[in-house]
């Protein structure tokens, strides 16, 4: 096998079969008890001899099997019909509303609330994710003392004698260390808890806590307003080292709004333009249409400059070199022209100061009010330095904390680097295994039994979000009501119940108590009704803060300084694509989810620039030391055109300590990359600059799918690094003639709007004369002209590769995780991919992002090589694939051109032990076994239900018909059996479709449905349209929007193409 | 030349010409016979239940509505099994010491649902729904059968696929008004080549290109 971590250019690997006939490619390493799938094949044959012989082989006969009804039927449920509730998922304190498909009591997928505030319908690949969590073996199922389970009456027994004792003296020495909470009906506990024990105190930690963007805001406004921004008027947006549209609380809002006024249509030629100087490479910043690449410690001064090029008062000009003064100049020039309508976001990484500075130059742009958006912070305990995690462990090493008790969180884990939270926990908890009489008492209350659990005496399980009642706040203050949608299943309880049950209430029960603060809050005389609408709609009605208006002071600048040294590294911290902060550690299906740009699965790395690597000696999977004010992680290289020199991007929330759990799903049990926590001080929570690197010598092997299932033809010449990332596929009206002809396969279009709006035909030219042969082929055409005829249409312009799509797709239909070394052999089983593009490795490179599924040709190549007839066309242009027919010849992959199709090498769902997991299963969507091929089906399950849905009504209407005389009356009903229809049909989303956060994805009838138009076909006959290859005369039924751009003219052609 | 063969060998192979294909065809008769018969489809095989519930009792005898019980047949993929509240409608005022009917009784009272023997099953890769082939005239004894005559419940088609394709083939054959859906006793009439046609055009269904797609019934 070729080196995955070098990557291949394609000349050299001119079969993909050659990965799939490699040595021991069929040899599954993991496969239950030894079995090697040759011995397995030998000891079978023997096996189904005999069997044979028995005359038991023909018999597939139902066995007992049962059908278990109700005794009473709850109301609202019919078995065969999915039931959708309304919730929200807090996470780092904030929610963010879901709608939690159940099936017979078994809740299997989230989408978005589209009423709700921050998610707007969409969602992330958290929220999809998060529903893999409930079911989850290697959850924390039974209280534990000392690492030994106990019955929960022990611990309550325990923990009551000693808190007889702590009321005596007001709850001295009593101590909660929580996540930030937002919660109303929980600050209300807690106030009860305070009340009875008024000395005891309540930390809170969250290495999410934005507390640099907080400390800003009292910098700016002199106290800790909550800010939020509203994108729809913003028409030029400049981020400084902000992923606004992945990290944010209202990411998800953002993303559609930001989208929304950028979408490129023949009737809407109007787009928002967005600047990013960043130190890393975000998912913003490859939506950017002028990128600079900068160290950390210099955003600061760009902001300075950009502040006094806009006239702030009391800013002074600062010395920048050219190419950035020149950036300076053009983007504030731009923001100037749009005063009220532009917008300047910090990201969380920068200091307090560069947030006020971007306050300032809101408020000189008139921006407040108008898209930066005050209101007071419904956090609980806001910006008190009393509550921090460090006085709480300066107390814990001063012997001033007697009864210590965890609530949720992995601080022990997660701790800024020079608070050892774990040695002090440690401290405390020697006695662990000794009896009541012990001097201290430690608890933890956790979803898993993690490192802190494991620090602490005690262990209690912690109820999952889809378990428990509860409500959370929205970015906004919008209040939603966590409704559970089944009971815990390993015992859990929820923050509130312990509390509850802490201050001795009868009725600790989650339900009771949420209810209980809402109808005192709800303060309505009809509470019943109001409490089945807010569960209905999924937010409480005017519960959001209201907006204030506020000034900023003037910004003192005189602590700012850059990083002048060009020879220094500096290191950048960024919450994970895939694991957030750690919370998802646990998580397969994100852990296989190929990261954004790095294409890494089940790893972090050092992820640095190809020319920095050249510069300090390194090459991709060489391990480095990263040291820190004497703290140091030791991790492998990743390279990654397009980040600053000189800067290292860190991912946090790997390296999770065993888990001590029994887990067999893919690769659990073990760690996963590396912590990095602790070498992150919370002085230098964003990046630290200036830090030391060095070599190890020791190599580690990561797996990135950046070449996976490629389907471009030969490449560029290799690039200054030595490494192209996707074979060369981007073309745009600068592609040179010559470049065009060099294999190029046009598979990714680019253009500005300005080009578009002169020539509206431009991306047919890109595609140059091959976009304009007849497609002729051999086979006799399909009537495609009936019916519904689906189809598809992705907005390259609108994707940003959150890859929301991904895991969308993997819980709708029931696809497996493989593990790292499976993913090695291109073996990853995800039915749409994410191609991320760059048009080279410049300092700042052009990055398209392509999600591809099956792409539904009408003239599949893959249909006319299966030997066995088990994939198929259907009538409705859908290439069907038929799992019971199909031996696995995998010649249709073979002759696939766009490499979506995916084999199970193995039974993968073998990991799907327990019942628990078993429960999470799709019923609508078979589980597939091994030897079988699969692709993406266009989710035909909801085409089918949508359909059936869609026949039923319409039959119905005319059957009304029917009994009708009256004209008139008929020809009205017709036109409403119309309208039913084309609303049915349009309703209908994929699993993609309806995850997406932007709307890049549209799926519908590409004919009129009900006599009208469908959106699918709208975008269709936008010129921006094409479709991949289509010089194959494959015709697919999913096409492509080309990428739009909207440069600013005055930063054209210093540089070239894509080019900051 | 020493021979070889000794000249009886010319009619063991005139034999074997003409036997081996014969006795390979009667192999293939015969498995091709046992995949169909009742012990691999468990077609017309009663099932014991832990209540003898009895279709001919409650349906002939009684005159219950089909969807008295299978409440959902006519808008979702599953027909519905009724709950024991259902049962108890009735018993808990008729048969109420009936010893059948113990488990009824305990179900009701110790709050356990009563555990039903499945009779119909298809593979797990195979998708039927209900809702649709009732809502256009696919009546409940076209493929259950005259279940009003049967004492215990039994699986009166194969539910092979040969079955299935037989009527999305032709489904003309197969349609009835939908009113007379839950008619146990319907009769197609002699000129259901007319009718059916006319049956399939006002209930839209399809065409049997689109019926006998794979995805529509394998996803």
């Amino acid at each position: 096998m070729h080196d995955q971590n070098d990557p291949i250019e394609l000349d050299e690997q001119p079969l993909r079969a050659w990965d799939e006939f490699a040595p021991d490619a069929d040899e599954m390493p993991e496969l239950a008890d030894g079995l090697t799938r040759r011995s397995f094949m030998q000891r079978m044959a023997a096996s189904m001899a005999l069997a044979g012989l028995a005359g038991a082989g023909c018999n597939d006969r139902p066995t007992d099997e049962k059908i278990v009804p109700y005794v009473q039927a709850p109301e609202g449920v019919q078995p065969g019909k999915p039931v959708i509730f309304a919730s929200a998922m807090p996470l780092n304190g904030y929610g963010k509303g879901v709608l939690v498909t159940s099936r017979e009591g078994r809740p299997i997928k989230i989408e978005g609330n589209p009423q709700h505030p921050s998610t707007l319908g969409g969602t992330d690949v958290f929220l999809q994710a998060s529903i893999l969590d409930i079911y989850d073996p290697a959850r924390s199922q039974t209280p534990t003392r000392a690492g030994t389970g106990v019955d929960a009456s022990t611990f309550w027994a325990a923990l009551g004698a000693r808190l007889e004792t702590l009321s005596k003296v007001d709850g001295e020495g009593l101590r909660f260390l929580s996540g930030t909470i937002t919660s109303p009906s929980l600050i209300d506990l807690i106030q009860s808890v305070q009340r009875k024990y008024p000395k005891a105190r309540w930390h809170t930690y969250d290495p999410m806590d934005r507390a640099n963007r907080r400390a800003g805001n009292v910098l700016a406004f002199g106290k800790p307003l909550s800010v939020h921004f509203d994108l729809k008027p913003a028409r030029v947006i400049l981020s400084l080292d902000s992923d606004f549209l992945f990290d944010d609380l209202a990411s998800l809002r953002y993303a559609r709004e930001f989208m929304n006024a950028r979408r490129v249509r023949v009737s809407q030629l109007e787009m928002n333009r967005l600047y990013v100087a960043e130190s890393t490479f975000s998912i913003t910043g490859s939506m950017a249409d002028h990128r600079l690449p900068i160290r950390p410690a210099n955003v600061a001064m760009l902001a300075q400059a950009i502040a006094a090029e806009i006239g702030v008062a009391g800013v002074s000009a600062v010395g920048l070199d050219a190419a950035s003064a020149r950036w300076v100049k053009a983007v504030a020039e731009d923001l100037k022209s749009q005063k009220g309508t532009s917008l300047i976001v910090v990201g969380e990484s920068q200091p307090p100061v560069v947030h006020a500075l971007a306050m300032a130059i809101n408020e000189a742009l008139g921006n407040l009010g108008k898209t930066v958006l005050l209101s007071e912070s419904t956090e609980f305990g806001v910006g008190d330095a009393s509550r921090s995690l460090k006085s709480l462990a300066d107390d814990m090493t001063g012997g001033k904390v007697d009864t210590l008790l965890i609530l949720g969180g992995n601080p022990a884990m997660n701790a800024p680097a020079e608070v050892d939270f774990a040695g002090a926990l440690r401290a405390m908890s020697t006695d662990r295994q000794t009896d009541d009489s012990s001097s201290h008492f430690t608890a933890h209350l956790g979803v898993y039994s993690n490192e802190t659990a494991f620090l602490c005496q005690w262990h209690l399980p912690e109820a999952h979000y889809l378990e428990a009642w509860g409500d959370v706040r929205a970015h906004d203050g919008t209040a939603t009501i966590i409704q559970p949608l089944i009971s815990p299943l390993y015992g859990g309880q929820s923050i509130a119940e312990f509390l509850g049950r802490l201050i001795g209430q009868v009725q600790a029960n989650g339900y009771e108590i949420v209810r209980s603060y809402w109808q005192k809050a709800a303060g309505t005389k009809d509470f019943e009704g109001w409490w089945q609408a807010t569960l209905n709609t999924g937010v409480v009605a005017g519960s959001a803060s209201s907006l204030i208006s506020a000034s900023c002071g003037k910004p003192d600048l005189s602590n700012l300084q850059g990083s002048a040294n060009p020879a220094a590294i500096d290191i950048v911290f960024r919450p994970d694509y895939s694991v957030w902060d750690g919370t998802f550690a646990g998580n397969t299906w994100l852990m296989e989810c190929p990261r954004p740009f790095s294409k890494l699965v089940w790893d972090n790395a050092a992820l640095l620039d190809p020319a920095t690597a050249t510069r300090l000696g390194l090459a991709g999977d060489d391990v480095v030391k990263v040291t820190v004010r004497n703290q140091s992680a030791e991790l492998p290289v990743a390279l990654l055109p397009g980040l600053p020199d000189g800067v290292i991007t860190l991912h946090l929330g790997y390296g999770r300590g065993p888990r001590r759990s029994n887990t067999t799903d893919t690769g659990l049990g073990d760690t996963h990359g590396v912590n990095v926590y602790p070498i992150r001080f919370s002085d230098a929570s964003g990046f630290s600059a200036n830090v030391d690197v060095a070599r190890t010598g020791k190599a580690y092997k990561l797996v990135r799918t950046h070449n996976h299932h490629a389907m471009g033809g030969p490449t560029t010449p290799t690039t200054s690094s030595g490494k192209a990332l996707k074979p060369h596929a981007i073309v745009t009206p600068q592609t040179s003639e010559a470049e065009k002809e060099v294999g190029n396969r046009r598979l990714v279009r680019v253009v500005s709007l300005g080009e578009f709006k002169a020539q509206p035909k431009i991306v047919e030219e890109l595609g140059g004369e091959r976009e304009k042969r007849p497609l002729l082929s051999l086979y006799p055409e399909w009537d495609y002209s009936k019916g519904y005829q689906w189809g598809m249409s992705i907005d390259q312009t609108a994707c940003m590769g959150c890859n929301a799509c991904l895991v969308a797709c993997q819980a709708e239909n029931n696809i497996p995780v493989v593990g790292k070394d499976q993913v090695e052999k291109q073996r990853e089983m995800h039915w749409i991919r994410i191609d991320d593009y760059f048009d080279s490795a410049s300092e700042s490179p052009l990055v398209v992002h392509q999600p591809v599924p099956c792409q539904h040709c009408e003239n599949a190549s893959c249909e006319y090589v299966c030997p066995v007839g088990a994939t198929s066309h259907s009538a409705e242009g859908l290439n069907q694939m038929t799992y019971n027919r199909c031996v696995g010849t995998r010649y249709c992959s073979n002759n696939c051109a766009y490499k979506v199709r995916r084999f199970n090498f193995f039974d993968f769902n073998i990991h799907r032990e327990t019942p628990q997991q078993k429960m999470l299963a799709n019923p609508e969507v078979t589980v597939r076994t091994r030897g079988v091929m699969e692709k993406c089906t266009y989710c035909v399950q909801r085409i089918q239900n949508t359909r059936i849905e869609a026949e039923v009504a319409l039959v119905n209407i005319e059957e009304r018909i029917r009994a009708l005389s009256d004209e008139n009356q008929k020809t009205a009903m017709r036109e409403e059996g119309r309208k039913r229809e084309h609303e049915i049909v349009e309703g209908m989303q994929t699993a993609c479709q309806q995850a997406c956060p932007t709307q890049a994805i549209v799926f519908g009838s590409i004919l009129n449905v009900g006599g009208q138009p469908t959106k699918v076909k709208t975008l269709k006959d936008e010129p921006l349209d094409y479709t991949l290859l289509r010089e194959l005369t494959t015709k697919p039924r999913t096409s492509y929007m080309a990428r739009v751009r909207n440069p600013n003219p005055a930063l054209e052609g210093a540089h070239s193409r894509g080019e900051a | 030349m020493a021979r070889h063969f000794h000249p009886r060998s010319n009619h063991i192979a005139r034999v074997l010409v003409l036997g081996a294909p014969l006795l390979a065809g009667l192999i293939g008769f015969c498995i091709w016979q046992l995949q169909q018969s009742p012990y691999a489809t468990a077609q017309d095989v009663y099932v014991d239940q832990p209540v003898p519930f009895s279709h001919e009792h409650h349906v002939k005898g009684l005159g219950v509505d089909c969807r008295y019980c299978h409440t959902s047949v006519s808008d979702s993929s599953f027909a519905g099994i009724p709950p024991t509240k259902t049962c108890m409608t009735c018993h808990s005022q008729l048969w109420t010491n009936a010893g059948l009917l113990q488990p009824v009784r305990d179900s009701w009272q110790q709050d356990k649902p009563i555990q039903w023997n499945r009779v119909h099953r298809l593979p797990d890769y195979v998708f039927f729904n209900h809702e649709i082939h009732v809502n256009k005239g696919v009546g409940c004894s076209t493929c259950h059968g005259p279940v009003d005559e049967m004492p215990l419940m039994r699986q009166h088609s194969t539910l092979q696929m040969g079955w299935c394709l037989d009527c999305h083939r032709n489904p003309e054959k197969n349609l009835r008004p939908r009113d007379e859906a839950f008619n146990m006793k319907y009769t197609f009439p002699a000129n259901q080549a007319e009718v059916g046609k006319d049956l399939a055009e006002r209930y839209h269904v399809r065409s049997v290109r689109e019926l006998t797609d794979c995805t529509t019934c394998h996803r």
